[in-house]
């Protein structure tokens, strides 16, 4: 079964139903999501990408019930995301991006009174608490005392502590130092190990690409891309450069090589694909040095974030990654 | 209704109500004794003076008799500031509030709904109300009693006078809660629950100072809480039915707007 599943999901500010809102006399007929359809799998990491302003959190909101679609249609753990969505709001933890607290609870009250509003205990608290060491004395003490990574560890525990079937993160490692980061990362793996989904929004491509599974990339509420990790970085391009003593190797013509370029005898260019036919191409020359750099989520981001907004417009909206 | 949060509720405004409270608690205790320290001589002072006489009327309420005293305590500023803390700001806060803090939506992303989440806070803010006038009018009794006016009192009126003052103060309550549903920020909300209530205000009061002006007080929501005349002779079926009916119509607005609203990214 699918965690989450969104068939033309779309959402307009300004018009119709959400004419009460304040958005109405700023963004009036803004689209922040324009037809998108995805689908996450039960136990999955799912990378959700996109700069601000994308559609990421409209989407968020849409799949928790706090905003009401103007097109298509989405349900989650397989109940339709209709009125309050209360079924959907108990099997969820969700964290918020710069959550908010009431800032004279102690951390400890606040856990306990959130945990209270789901009516079921906190089987994970203590385990998320050892992990992202938050000890005894700094949870009595109250929350406007705590530096924003002790409230992002709050953030995460309350979202977490329930044991949800699916949790909805939204910039979860902000403001956590690197060593939290990691700890954080164990346990989204440990999370995933017990079959738990995580849909996960980040600006932090590297993170993205350590933990999720696959991705979705929107542009402008439009999905642009939606693969597999590993599958959009294999087929992401590298860049290479070499250093050779004497001619330079023909490489015109090699696959996957592309935007060769020659200067004071060092080759650069850009390779996608298999490394073989290339380092085939060049094993008569006498390389002084080569470095090829590995693919990063980053250049792919970036790629479809510097490709003609029409043309990614034209794709269909549960388009895999472009060649 | 949600237990874990109306007891939250409660507990995060304990100070208040307890502040509040023994304000209220205060200046109904002062009133009776003004009364009878000094009411007979200041009804001496008034009368043949048209004007003083005039102005001895505020709001309906006087310190020539125990039951005008205490009918004053209802209509005085020091009242609308301790009860508005409750009946305006906790209201406004209560959606827009929590909105503009960005606590809304942790809240809400439990399975709460909206019309839980609203209910929830409009018990508390009425329980809020009931509790203060109750101070108010228990304060009142002890000190008529120790200043020994209390056969002046009519004590089987009290009730009706602590309902109708409730009334009063829930009908800005739910105007509070149908403004606070309607934005995603205080300042709106709350500007638009005080203008509401400081005109209501000095309606009532310019047309009981002013016998000219005394038809702006049928636009009044404070002259549908007529303290001195429930004392002296019980309640008016329609002030009642009036208070009660912008109350519903506040509460229903509420009910309705709220869970239709988006609940935007607070900005």
């Amino acid at each position: 079964m699918s965690a989450i599943v969104t068939s033309e999901l779309s959402k307009t500010y300004g018009g119709g139903r959400s004419g009460l809102t304040r958005q109405r006399a700023t963004t009036a007929g803004v689209q922040a999501l324009a037809g998108l359809t995805i689908e996450v799998r039960e136990g999955e990491i799912f990378g959700f990408l996109g700069p601000n302003g994308a559609g990421k959190s409209t989407c968020i909101r849409i799949l928790l019930g706090f905003l009401h679609p103007t097109g298509g249609s989405a349900s989650v753990l397989g109940q339709p995301v209709v009125g309050d969505a209360l079924e959907i709001r108990r099997r969820v933890g969700y964290l918020p991006s710069g959550i908010s607290f009431y800032d004279t609870m102690t951390g400890e009250g606040l856990l306990d009174y959130l945990a209270r509003l789901y009516g079921r205990g906190s089987p994970r608290r203590a385990d998320l608490l050892e992990r992202l060491e938050l000890s005894s004395a700094t949870l009595r003490r109250p929350v406007r005392d705590y530096s924003r990574g002790m409230r992002q560890k709050v953030g995460i525990i309350q979202a977490l502590q329930h044991d949800p079937e699916l949790a909805i993160l939204d910039e979860p490692s902000e403001g956590l130092d690197p060593l939290m980061q990691h700890a954080f990362y164990d346990i989204l793996d440990e999370l995933r190990r017990d079959g738990r989904t995580i849909f996960f929004s980040s600006h932090v491509l590297s993170e993205v690409e350590r933990v999720c599974d696959r991705v979705a990339i929107i542009r402008a509420g439009h999905l642009v891309a939606l693969s597999d990790v590993e599958e959009l970085l294999r087929r992401r391009r590298r860049r290479v450069e070499m250093r050779v003593d004497g001619p330079v190797p023909p490489l015109d013509g090699v696959p996957g090589v592309s935007s060769l370029e020659v200067r004071d005898g060092v080759l650069s260019c850009q390779l996608e694909g298999e490394v073989g036919p290339f380092l085939a191409a060049i094993v008569s020359a006498r390389v002084i040095d080569l470095t090829i750099e590995p693919a990063r989520l980053e250049e792919a981001f970036l790629e479809f974030y510097t490709a003609d907004e029409p043309a990614l417009q034209a794709r269909p909206p549960s388009a895999e990654v472009p060649s | 209704m949600n237990g874990p949060l109306f007891i939250r509720t409660l507990a995060a405004h304990r100070i208040r109500l307890l502040a509040a409270g023994s304000g209220m608690f205060a200046w109904g205790f002062v009133l009776p004794i003004i009364y009878a320290t000094f009411g007979q001589d200041l009804k001496q002072l008034v009368e043949g003076n048209p004007l003083l006489s005039q102005f001895a009327q505020f709001g309906g309420g006087d310190v020539f008799s125990l039951h005008g005293s205490i009918a004053l305590g209802f209509i005085h500023p020091f009242t609308l500031v301790l009860m508005g803390i409750f009946a305006v700001g906790f209201s406004t806060l209560a959606v827009a509030g929590e909105r503009q803090r960005g606590t809304l939506e942790v809240i809400l992303s439990r399975p709460i709904s909206r019309h839980t989440f609203y209910f929830t806070l409009l018990v508390a803010g009425a329980l809020f109300l009931a509790i203060l006038l109750a101070s108010h009018l228990i304060a009142s009794v002890l000190s008529a009693s120790l200043m020994g006016v209390l056969p002046e009192l009519s004590l089987g009126n009290l009730p009706l006078l602590w309902l109708v003052g409730w009334l009063l103060f829930m009908c800005f309550l739910a105007i509070g809660f149908a403004a606070s549903v309607s934005f995603d920020r205080l300042a709106p909300a709350l500007g638009i629950t005080l203008t509401i209530v400081l005109v209501s205000y000095l309606l009532e009061v310019v047309g009981s100072l002013w016998p000219d002006a005394a038809w702006l007080q049928e636009y009044s929501l404070f002259h549908y809480m007529a303290a001195k005349e429930v004392l002296d002779g019980g309640i008016r079926a329609g002030d009642v039915l009036l208070l009660g009916a912008v109350i519903l119509a506040a509460v229903a607005y509420g009910w309705i707007v709220f869970p239709r609203r988006d609940l935007a990214a607070p900005s």
